[in-house]
């Protein structure tokens, strides 16, 4: 759907869409930077990046994938601040065994926050679920019951032990700061079906904006239409209301004699895409205004979906979190291509925002447990009823685990980048299916390690993109989420 | 026909026809010696092929500076070499002149019997080409890594002449000129349109002030100022407006504003903290200073990389202007990494902002496209090893205003302390009613009837803790108008002990009056509790005071060994004195000491007095703080160099052979240093090099800097990429041109802006557009949506609100945190402390405001040599509905009020010379009066500040 009045497409019909994009159209830095620089040195067409051909007047408009995809789209759950693997998904009885012990070969580690005591058990009970009897945690129950979707990589790495550069990478690919979003990746490759929705939004957890910030959804070198636009169920969008002091008829007289000011100007212009792209830009945002607000609102749901998502809990930031869970599944169904869904914000002392348990594991993950449990699964569960799974990828992540030794002299674990626990479920992936496994303590992983590139590359996969070639020219780089790195989990692929 | 299918044609027929056989003996035979490549074959090469065969021409696709591109060949035959075989290698046949209207090289001498001879020689012995010369020549002949030489101005035709007005234009006409496909794309094939593009005429003159304007200072011009411009008949009118915006000072502002780009400057330390960097600002100050000064460019290298060396302290925050992560850990796996991504950093940014090369892409490995090897990396490294995050002061000379001042606060402080004394009680040698405070470490007063006295004994009877007693100093004042110190040995005074403690040089019996204090200049007896020291004075003099202490110091911290029994006596001889003070009426040691003014008991007036000289002693030691205290710059804190090691695949816990301080191996005059240079000779070495007048990127890379804020694009347009992966330029002799003419940045913009090329007008003409729609042959002047802060800054210009009030530190858009990981939330209420130029919003990293981030401004987490630009309609929301542009219309439509009076018409009339400086067409302003009627002023300004011809600057 073009997002152009009628006004808008004679104004452009004239000549200005004619051009290849990829020799750069009027003035627009954006199609050049898109397409024209840097002499391409891949020698193997196959090989060969693939920069999208993006569309000044609708950058946001649906692309095609390299290839046929599994999934149209994605809800990647964060859960911030490092949510331990071993007191949610990856069951250890040895662990549980040698409670008390110390970790063999590992007496004097040296980890983020210092030396480590013994082994401790798991702060939770595991048990068998679903049909797969998958041995999950008492922590997350209503998502354990959902065992039989999950498709777990209990393998994972991560290249940081702090959580800034961590989740980074989890968001970026890159630890440093300043690399484009996974989210913004996508936007760029694919754009999106939902024309008067962003086609990649951020949902920040009700307690705040998660440790990395906007750098987890920040477009950096791609063009910012490509960023993720970061509101939840209680913080709109910045700016998408009307003012106060401006009536109705102002603000439709006040639009209407803009339009006039910018048809006469565009007149005195022609052939300059820009100008009709921005004319077009005001169209979609008075679409962005009626659509946003009527996505965020959740009071048509009814009662039973809104008990399901724990709307009404007493406990205010599981109902906040439920709500942003709820608004991920309506931006979805909308056709918006990326969904970041936070559980957890920035440190606002140790492990008491997010995940973060250093010093009193369990008290903490006491709060955090049925903050995340009931309403991600309800997310789950609405996506299949409603079908939407079928064609929506569901990845759940966290930036990295946890050790299986408690902190010398603490009650909780330490980080640990070198095992943890992601999953997925949804279009494509294998249900009820476990890749990949840490040591018999959970604290390295030892086999099918996979990394954060490889989780990535897996992602692009589904949507039907290859990582090796889908690209932006930045400073010398054909760069890439997945830098010169990952390769496609295809053990987890249905 | 072009030339290369006319080659071609005739080189196919004669092979086809035969006709070689009879021709062969017309060529030179070969030489009958052994042929050295690098002696014998590459000086014919490059005096005579290379100036149209290398990687900048390339002309018939053939390069003869790279070994592989040579035995490829040509484009329209392949190869151009074929070993053994000299007599049917094209690349003879050319020389050796048997193709009719094929002589190469085709102006000129012939190449020589002898020459053909050596190039046939080394054809038949099998065209041997040495990899090491193949590899090295690579290097050196990519284009920009050849010496920058002054080309020569082109001649172009008389109809193109007359259309010139300095040598840019002429560049630029050259590649009009010619075909336009070749002119397009050099390097490739000429395939598709024929024919030319012809240039633009030149703008108007409202558009050429407001390009101008915004282009130099980032502001829109005053519609009294396009009166005056479109006014002036002067010839020069243009040069002269040129130059009037070169000399404002708004000119550093918006140029600072790309170079900040460029080497990723924000005031935060980004990651997970991402704590504000309260002192970063003076590296943006001095930024905009050295622009405005139209500083050499050279000396703002070299300023940025060493300028703790050269009194310009701020300027190396350029070298820490980018992420620091403040999370520390006692893992070493984590230290290192942060560590090495740190230098990374700032070996990443050295070389993209000043060099164009990606040196961070050797960290690993070695670099895939450019001949910069992994060691070149980690030698640039070493560079800063001694570069440490952080603040450090300014160490700048202070000027002798500064000096000044602080003489007189001093004296000042003297004077005032003096004052204090004579609200001390005096000593009565019994206890009493009101006792005298107690004793302290720090200076205790004894004051007494005046007593002239040639010796004066401090006699100790106990201390606190019975340790040896401490006396750091021992002063006793005359009595005169300007009390002097007469304890001093300077003054002659001769002292003496009962016993001194031995061993220790910090505890002398010299120190009790050699007018130093503190516990490390002090005396102790060498007696338990106790001990005396005796002054004997050159000359009775009048005493009334006495002024001691154990450890005086406000920072000091010795509280032990004080005297709490003491007796001070006076006399003419040593065997006659008698005591004037003892401790026995002060209050018991520890007891609180109370302030001076309520010591002053004796009448109101002195309570008063004491007071205020109190205020004024407080207030003048902060003053003292001042000035003393150095201000901090956030520029890095240089330090001992560790170690530098080669890191195996860049893993820091995979150190390697130890890499000491060079310049990359392939680029410019070659150096290396020891291993143990001192930190701040390396980044001098380092800026020494990259300044280099032989140094073939620098200038060059600059210059495209400047050609790209210009026209929005560069002549190369990866600004910070000028290696093989970067594009080639459009036109090469130009930039060379412009790189000898980069002594005075200022001349050189001069330079660009007064040439025909930048006046043209911006109309997307058809014919072009189908050719050349990304306008890279410069056949109109590109026109482009402002950025960000032009943006900001000329709605508050127009509005009225614009703070023009220059440097400091910034303003914040954030409201105000203080967790330790900051928590920034946009402002939603803006008063006249935010309306200054966006230069100088103290700018986060990473994190971008809600009203002006969504245009594309970078969030400097990595370098942004060259902005991205989109349209979004979140962008459209922000200028539609924040509450930044709901107030600035409010603002602008008082000012129209104003400005304008009562009247509708002209309030409208005044809305379209403020904001598109014009007047409204009639058809505009009878809709625009009849908006305003309706829906009052304030929406009008709301609208305008949305428009297109607002925000395009064409």
């Amino acid at each position: 759907m073009s997002p152009l009045s009628i006004t808008g497409q004679s104004l452009l019909a004239r000549r200005d869409f004619m051009f290849d994009a990829s020799r750069g159209l009027s003035g627009l830095a954006l199609a050049s930077l898109l397409a024209g620089d840097g002499q391409l040195r891949a020698s193997d067409d196959a090989k060969r990046p693939i920069r999208p051909s993006v569309r000044p007047d609708a950058p946001l408009a649906a692309r095609e994938s390299h290839f046929t995809p599994k999934a149209s789209r994605v809800v990647m759950i964060f859960c911030t601040g490092a949510c331990s693997q071993l007191e949610t998904w990856d069951y250890k009885p040895e662990l549980v065994k040698r409670s008390g012990q110390p970790l063999p070969g590992n007496e004097k580690l040296v980890t983020f926050q210092g030396e480590n005591g013994n082994l401790v058990a798991p702060q939770w009970e595991f048990k068998p679920r679903g049909e797969s009897g998958k041995m999950i945690s008492e922590l997350v129950p209503n998502l354990a019951a959902l065992a039989d979707e999950m498709c777990f990589i209990h393998s994972m790495t991560a290249k940081s032990n702090t959580h800034g550069p961590a989740e980074n990478q989890m968001s970026t690919g890159f630890t440093l700061d300043g690399f484009p979003s996974i989210g913004a990746w996508v936007s760029y490759a694919l754009g999106s079906d939902a024309s008067d929705l962003p086609s990649f939004v951020a949902i920040p957890d009700p307690r705040g904006v998660p440790q990395a910030a906007s750098n987890n959804w920040n477009s950096a070198f791609l063009p910012a239409v490509f960023q993720g636009t970061p509101f939840n169920a209680d913080k709109p969008i910045a700016n998408l209301t009307r003012p106060p002091e401006i009536s109705a008829p102002t603000e439709a007289a006040t639009r209407d004699f803009l339009k006039r000011l910018n048809a006469r100007h565009l007149e005195l212009h022609p052939g300059d895409t820009d100008l009709a792209a921005r004319i077009a830009s005001y169209e979609l945002a008075a679409k962005l205004q009626l659509r946003a607000a009527e996505v965020s609102d959740l009071s048509g749901e009814s009662l039973e979906t809104q008990t399901l998502y724990g709307l009404h809990d007493a406990n205010k930031t599981k109902a906040g979190f439920g709500r942003n869970c709820l608004l991920a599944r309506r931006l979805l169904e909308r056709g918006v291509r990326f969904v970041q869904l936070f559980n957890g914000a920035y440190a606002m002392g140790e492990g008491v925002g997010n995940w973060d348990g250093h010093k009193t594991l369990k008290a903490q993950y006491e709060v955090h447990g049925p903050i995340l449990d009931q309403p991600a699964a309800a997310l789950l569960r609405d996506l299949k009823r409603t079908g939407l799974l079928e064609d929506t990828l569901v990845v759940w992540v966290t930036e990295f685990g946890r050790m299986p030794t408690f902190q010398k002299g603490a009650s909780g674990r330490d980080h640990n980048p070198k095992g943890f626990t992601a999953w997925l479920a949804g279009a494509g992936v294998k249900r009820a299916f476990s890749y990949g496994a840490t040591d018999d303590f959970g604290h390295q992983a030892v086999d099918k390690v996979s990394s954060i590139y490889d989780l990535h590359a897996t992602i692009l996969h589904l949507l039907g993109l290859d990582h090796e070639r889908l690209s932006v020219y930045h400073n010398g780089i054909e760069r890439r989420l997945t830098d010169v790195h990952g390769h496609v989990l295809h053990d987890v692929l249905s | 026909m072009t030339r290369r299918f006319l080659i071609a044609l005739v080189l196919a027929s004669n092979l086809a026809t035969g006709g070689l056989a009879a021709e062969r003996p017309l060529l030179p035979p070969a030489t009958s010696r052994e042929i050295d490549f690098v002696r014998d074959i590459q000086p014919i090469f490059r005096a005579r092929c290379l100036s149209c065969h290398d990687g900048a021409k390339q002309r018939g696709g053939l390069r003869l500076d790279l070994k592989s591109a040579a035995f490829k060949g040509g484009e329209t035959f392949a190869p151009a070499i074929i070993p053994g075989k000299s007599a049917d290698s094209p690349l003879v046949r050319l020389v050796a002149g048997l193709e009719e209207g094929l002589q190469m090289p085709p102006e000129g001498e012939r190449l020589s019997s002898e020459q053909v001879g050596l190039l046939r020689a080394w054809i038949d012995q099998g065209a041997k080409w040495p990899d090491e010369v193949a590899g090295k020549e690579d290097a050196e002949l990519h284009w920009s890594f050849r010496p920058v030489k002054r080309p020569a101005l082109p001649s172009v035709s008389r109809e193109t002449a007359a259309g010139l007005r300095n040598p840019v234009d002429a560049f630029v006409a050259l590649r009009l000129e010619e075909p336009l496909a070749l002119a397009l794309s050099p390097q490739s094939r000429g395939e598709g349109t024929e024919g030319r593009i012809v240039p633009s005429a030149e703008a108007d003159r409202m558009t050429l002030l407001r390009r101008l304007s915004f282009d130099l200072v980032g502001l829109p011009p005053t519609p009294d100022e396009v009166a005056e411009f479109v006014a002036d008949a002067r010839p020069d009118a243009y040069e002269r407006l040129v130059d009037r915006l070169l000399a404002s000072p708004h000119f550093g502002e918006r140029w600072a504003r790309h170079w900040l780009d460029v080497v990723r400057f924000a005031e935060s330390d980004g990651f997970e903290t991402n704590q504000p960097r309260p002192n970063a600002w003076p590296y943006r100050d001095y930024v905009i200073r050295t622009f405005n000064d139209d500083k050499p460019f050279m000396q703002f290298v070299t300023e940025q990389l060493a300028g703790d060396m050269i009194g310009v302290d701020e300027a190396t925050g350029f070298i820490v202007g980018g992420t620091y992560d403040r999370v520390k850990s006692p893992d070493p796996g984590l230290t290192a990494q942060q560590r090495a991504d740190e230098l990374h950093d700032m070996v990443s940014t050295t070389g993209s902002a000043f060099l164009g090369l990606t040196v961070g892409c050797a960290r690993c490995h070695n670099h895939k496209f450019d001949p910069i090897s992994q060691v070149d990396y980690y030698a640039m490294k070493a560079v800063f090893a001694g570069v440490q995050h952080g603040e450090r002061p300014l160490t700048q000379i202070k000027p002798d205003q500064h000096r000044e001042q602080l003489t007189r606060v001093k004296a000042e402080l003297d004077e005032i302390e003096r004052a204090l004394w004579t609200f001390e009680p005096l000593a009565r040698l019994q206890p009493g009613d009101s006792m005298r405070p107690a004793v302290q470490r720090r200076t205790n007063i004894d004051r007494f009837a005046p007593t002239r006295a040639k010796f004066v004994r401090f006699t100790i009877d106990e201390t606190n803790g019975g340790s040896q007693p401490c006396l750091d100093e021992v002063e006793f004042f005359t009595t005169e108008a300007q009390p002097r110190n007469v304890a001093l040995a300077t003054h002659g005074t001769k002292v003496t002990s009962s016993s001194d403690l031995p061993g220790h040089e910090i505890h002398q019996l010299k120190h009790v009056n050699d007018g130093r204090y503190g516990n490390s200049a002090s005396w102790i007896s060498n007696e338990p509790g106790r001990g005396w020291v005796l002054f004997e004075l050159p000359e009775a003099v009048e005493i009334d005071r006495v002024l001691w202490s154990r450890d005086r110091p406000a920072d000091g911290k010795f509280g032990d060994r004080v005297a709490t029994k003491y007796r001070l006596e006076m006399g003419m001889t040593a065997e006659s004195l008698h005591v004037v003070a003892t401790a026995d009426d002060r209050q018991t040691f520890g007891s609180a000491v109370a302030p001076q003014s309520a010591r002053a008991t004796s009448n109101e007036q002195d309570q008063a007095e004491a007071n205020r000289l109190l205020a004024r002693q407080v207030s003048l030691n902060e003053t003292l703080r001042q000035l003393t205290t150095l201000p901090q710059v956030y520029a890095g804190r240089f330090v001992a160099p560790e170690p530098t090691h080669r890191f195996h695949r860049g893993d820091p816990l995979q150190p390697k052979e130890p890499v000491a301080p060079a310049s990359l191996a392939s680029f410019g005059p070659a150096w290396q240093m020891p291993l143990d240079a001192p930190d701040a000779s390396r980044r001098q070495q380092l800026a020494q090099w990259i300044t280099d007048p032989q140094h073939p990127l620098t200038a060059r890379v600059l210059v495209n800097r400047f050609w790209h804020s210009h026209f929005g694009q560069g002549l190369v347009t990866t600004p910070s990429d000028f290696g093989r992966n970067g594009a080639m330029p459009s036109h090469p002799e130009l930039l060379d041109w412009l790189a000898m003419e980069l002594a005075s940045p200022k001349s050189l913009h001069r330079l660009i802006v007064t040439s025909a090329t930048y006046r043209q007008n911006s109309a997307a003409r058809a014919d072009a557009m189908q050719a050349d729609a990304g306008t890279r042959l410069l056949w109109r002047y590109p026109p482009r949506r402002l950025e960000a802060e032009p943006l900001r800054d000329a709605i508050l210009s127009v509005c009225g609100n614009l703070d023009d009030r220059m440097g400091g530190p910034g303003f914040d858009l954030f409201e105000p945190n203080t967790n330790y990981v900051k928590v920034y939330n946009s402002k939603r209420e803006f008063g006249p402390a935010d309306w200054r130029r966006m230069v100088y919003q103290a700018k986060p990293r990473m994190q971008l405001d809600d009203v002006f981030g969504q245009f594309d401004c970078p969030d400097a987490g990595q370098i942004t040599p060259k902005r991205t630009s989109s349209i979004t309609a979140l962008q459209a929301l922000n200028l539609l509905n924040s509450r930044f542009i709901v107030q600035q219309s409010s603002l602008f439509a008082s000012r129209l009020e104003r400005e304008a009076g009562p009247d509708v018409i002209a309030q409208v009339r005044r809305a379209y010379s403020l904001a598109f400086l014009r007047l409204p067409t009639d058809d505009e302003q009878i809709a625009a009066t009849q908006f305003v009627n309706d829906h009052g002023l304030t929406a009008l300004c709301r609208a305008l500040l949305n428009a297109n011809e607002f925000l395009f600057v064409f």
